[in-house]
């Protein structure tokens, strides 16, 4: 599956497309995590745990749109764009759209 | 009957929790129909994030559309997100919700596409917001609003 | 470029589990782990509570003591020293001085504080009828002394307080369920107390007068008020009438014998 941020897939030629297509997810970390961030907090500095859930969460959304697009029986998307919410305290949403394509 | 008043607390929290789970899946269940159903209607709209290359004179007219819709949690998935917070993973609960905003945005922006006779939406954006930055705190709603605007483009005949 | 519309039928984004059994594996993991938090620091304040020397535990009975308006009896006091002096030589209740005190509060109740202080209060007193009576009750008290109950709650009490804002951060909604389920095993753990505290003030009070009369009296008078066993699920003590049981199951295995009680003396009964 070709993935990219920009209307075209550079070098190939876009022969149909289906639509938008959207994955996302919501994850939330263990109550450790939280008491460790909550450590960080006081000296400063990056709280791996949270980059990891964001990294986990990102990833998720990604595999989920891609999953989207085979259904459809595309073989790229493009223009993705990502976008981030906090439905909830502690938790992280995560959302990836992108419009699916068949190239040649 | 004593018992009954002594535990009102309990009792209050079990039938918001029945009423919670029962009420919220049947509205969900009715909402994910409609939305099946109307996306079908609109199907031949074409959405997409990219931006339209068209050849001179073929637009007869572009406008922005957007679309938005606040969604809220029922009483028991909210039980169920509070718990997932102690575990940590995928909050399942929050995920049909924000599925559905999202959905339903979008189709509401097609439907005022549609209006305006456009064929398609170019250069689709999703955002998604919190009402309330509490919005998991103990006595506030936890919400999700989802908006979703593009340029719809009507075709010359 | 062409454009090909796709229903899909599936939904990616949305977890195909059912969220009853969500709910089920969740509450599940929540009982396991507190249940887990619980057993460790009982464990630790046990250990804690083991290695305080009763100095310190004087010096927080006195602190404690503020709290209550309080009186020293002399009457009382009477009363508690032939009980005193029916304790093995090598228990750990000599360790104590202890001091007794009446509350003029209209509550049913007695405490324990550290440090070998109780305090009983009036409404107690009233409800008394008999010298046998109050024994039970003081030795009831000299039991959760003997086991260190006063000392460990306290710990408990504190090490829960830490352990929920430590775990879960304090002003959450998850902080709230968690503590709420961490308190329902203090109340078990606190019926455990009391029961343990009834039979050794009735061993104690059977070597005081050579008879067990009048340990029950004073329950079977609680249980007429106390109603329905149902929401002594969540109460720290057992209901009056299970009290009533155990203790008697207790007579009956140690075959101690029932004789009648003394009426209560002049200086502690009801002015008529």
């Amino acid at each position: 599956m070709i993935m990219t941020n920009v209307n075209t897939v550079p070098g190939k030629k876009i022969v149909e497309h289906f639509g938008i297509v959207q994955g996302s997810t919501v994850r939330a970390k263990h109550f450790g995590r939280d008491f460790m961030a909550g450590l960080k907090n006081l000296v400063g500095g990056e709280l791996k745990g949270y980059t990891e859930l964001l990294q986990d969460s990102r990833q998720e959304a990604m595999k989920r749109m891609e999953e989207q697009a085979r259904q459809m029986g595309a073989n790229a998307v493009v223009n993705i764009r990502f976008a981030t919410s906090s439905v909830a305290q502690g938790a992280a949403e995560l959302f990836a759209y992108g419009t699916a394509v068949r190239v040649e | 009957m004593e018992i009954l008043l002594q535990n009102f607390d309990l009792l209050i929290f079990l039938i918001l929790i029945v009423l919670g789970y029962s009420a919220g899946t049947w509205a969900e269940k009715r909402h994910y129909r409609s939305i099946n159903k109307r996306e079908k209607e609109l199907i031949k709209l074409a959405v997409v994030t990219a931006e339209g290359n068209f050849p001179p004179g073929r637009v007869a007219d572009s406008t922005l559309v957007s679309g938005s819709v606040v969604v809220s949690i029922d009483y028991f998935k909210r039980l169920l997100a509070i718990l997932r917070n102690i575990f940590g993973g995928r909050v399942k609960s929050y995920e049909s919700l924000v599925d559905r905003a999202r959905r339903e945005a979008i189709l509401r922006m097609k439907e005022s596409a549609k209006k305006q006779g456009a064929s398609m939406i170019i250069n689709m954006r999703l955002e998604t917001a919190t009402i309330g930055r509490s919005a998991n705190k103990k006595k506030s709603v936890g919400s999700v609003e989802a908006i979703a605007y593009g340029t719809a483009i009507v075709m010359n005949k | 470029m062409k454009f090909t519309p796709i229903q899909l039928e599936d939904n990616i984004n949305v977890s195909k589990s059912h969220p009853l059994s969500e709910l089920l594996w969740l509450v599940g993991g929540l009982i396991l782990l507190v249940g887990l938090t619980f057993i460790v620091l009982g464990v630790t304040a046990d250990w804690a509570v083991s290695k305080t020397p009763v100095k310190i535990e004087t010096w927080m009975g006195k602190l404690a003591l503020n709290q209550f308006p309080a009186t020293e009896s002399a009457a009382l006091q009477q009363r508690l020293q032939p009980l005193l002096d029916q304790l093995p030589l090598d228990s750990p209740l000599r360790q104590y001085r202890f001091r007794i005190f009446l509350s003029e509060t209209p509550e049913v109740n007695a405490i324990a504080l550290p440090g070998g202080n109780i305090v009983v209060f009036s409404g107690l007193l009233q409800q008394v009828k008999s010298e046998n009576e109050l024994a039970m009750v003081l030795a009831h008290e000299l039991g959760h002394f003997a086991h260190r109950d006063h000392m460990r709650s306290l710990g408990r009490g504190l090490g829960l307080a830490v352990a929920t804002a430590l775990l879960f951060g304090e002003n959450n909604a998850a902080s709230e369920l968690a503590s709420k389920a961490l308190l329902s095993f203090q109340v078990r753990y606190s019926q455990a107390q009391e029961s343990a505290a009834d039979q050794f003030g009735l061993d104690l009070l059977t070597k005081r007068y050579g008879h067990a009369g009048g340990a029950t009296d004073f329950f079977s008078r609680l249980a007429k008020d106390a109603g329905n066993k149902l929401p002594y699920i969540l109460a720290s003590h057992p209901h009056p009438q299970d009290r009533i049981e155990a203790l008697q199951r207790h007579i009956k295995n140690q075959h101690y014998h029932l004789k009648k009680t003394l009426p209560l003396e002049e200086d502690l009964a009801e002015p008529q």
